[in-house]
């Protein structure tokens, strides 16, 4: 008897699903995109207790040298003077009441730069203020 | 005579949709930062705020910070700011009996920026740990200030 021959089944990759894997890590990296309003390499302090910042959060950078930049959260930081902090402020306040601050400062700047901030951020009557730091490691 | 017409079947082309896909990816990819911002939370002094109240020096724990790198606590003798232990056990045994103990950091204005943080830090992690023993009330914290130099001066330290 003259067996039959087995049908050969076409090997085959299956594509339908594709665009849906695609689509999924869209997602994925539409929801973690943070864009960086602020790219100046500085050396952070180190602190072990550390909570997340609050996405669209606005940005005072104090260098090493102590000059400032600041940026609402929206656009990319800009270099002001250390006495336009109150105004930058008063403006951000009147935009948003609770909005977060972020200050992103050199851990070598000397107190009264900070100071000088905090106090016009007080005067603005900014609440929440988050003090961007890294994570302490044992040899630090 | 009539004429034939060949019916077409109307089609959105869907053959593109993974390359469109794969284009987006590509651009949220290279735009994501996935970098860890994290830092400190302090909330600042609301100066129309009714509960604020006058605090003596002597009611409160004192952190002085010096511009050589070294802190004092409450008139003790001053310590390296590399050695928190002492400041940790100090004010967790204040603070687990009163968890309203006003504290006051006071900077000097030549002290490093990272001095503040270091001190701030160890009273999180005191915070933290008096939080997990339930000492303090849910949604509070420690009473934590950081005084601005005209502050200081209105207040006579």
């Amino acid at each position: 008897m003259k067996l039959r021959k087995t049908k050969t089944i076409e090997a085959y990759i299956p594509t339908a699903s594709m665009a849906d894997i695609a689509f999924l890590l869209i997602v994925f990296f539409m929801i973690t995109t943070v864009f960086q309003v602020d790219k100046t390499v500085l050396t952070l302090p180190a602190s072990v207790v550390r909570s997340e910042v609050v996405k669209g959060s606005a940005f005072i950078v104090v260098t090493e040298d102590g000059y400032i930049k600041v940026s609402d959260g929206k656009e990319d930081t800009h270099p002001i003077d250390a006495s336009d902090v109150l105004s930058f402020a008063v403006d951000l306040m009147s935009k948003d009441p609770e909005q977060h601050v972020v200050l992103k400062a050199d851990k070598k700047v000397k107190w009264h730069v900070i100071d000088k901030i905090l106090e016009q951020l007080e005067q603005a009557r900014v609440k929440n203020l988050q003090f961007l730091t890294e994570l302490k490691t044992n040899n630090q | 005579m009539k004429i034939q017409k060949e019916k077409e079947q109307p089609e959105i082309p869907t053959a593109s949709m993974a390359d469109i896909a794969f284009l987006l990816i590509v651009f949220f990819m290279l735009t994501t930062v996935i970098s860890a911002t994290k830092g400190i939370e302090h909330l600042l002094p609301q100066q129309d705020k009714s509960d604020t109240q006058e605090v003596q020096k002597e009611e409160s724990i004192y952190i002085k910070i010096n511009a050589d790198g070294t802190y004092s606590v409450d008139q003790k003798e001053p310590r390296s700011i590399r050695d928190m232990a002492f400041l940790k056990d100090y004010v967790y045994e204040k603070v687990s009996r009163n968890y309203k103990k006003p504290i006051i950091i006071h900077v000097n204005p030549e002290a490093d920026y990272e001095a503040m943080v270091a001190v701030l830090d160890t009273l999180k992690q005191v915070e933290e740990q008096v939080a997990k023993e339930g000492r303090l009330p849910a949604d509070k914290g420690l009473t934590i200030s950081i005084p601005t130099s005209a502050e200081l001066e209105a207040w006579g330290y």
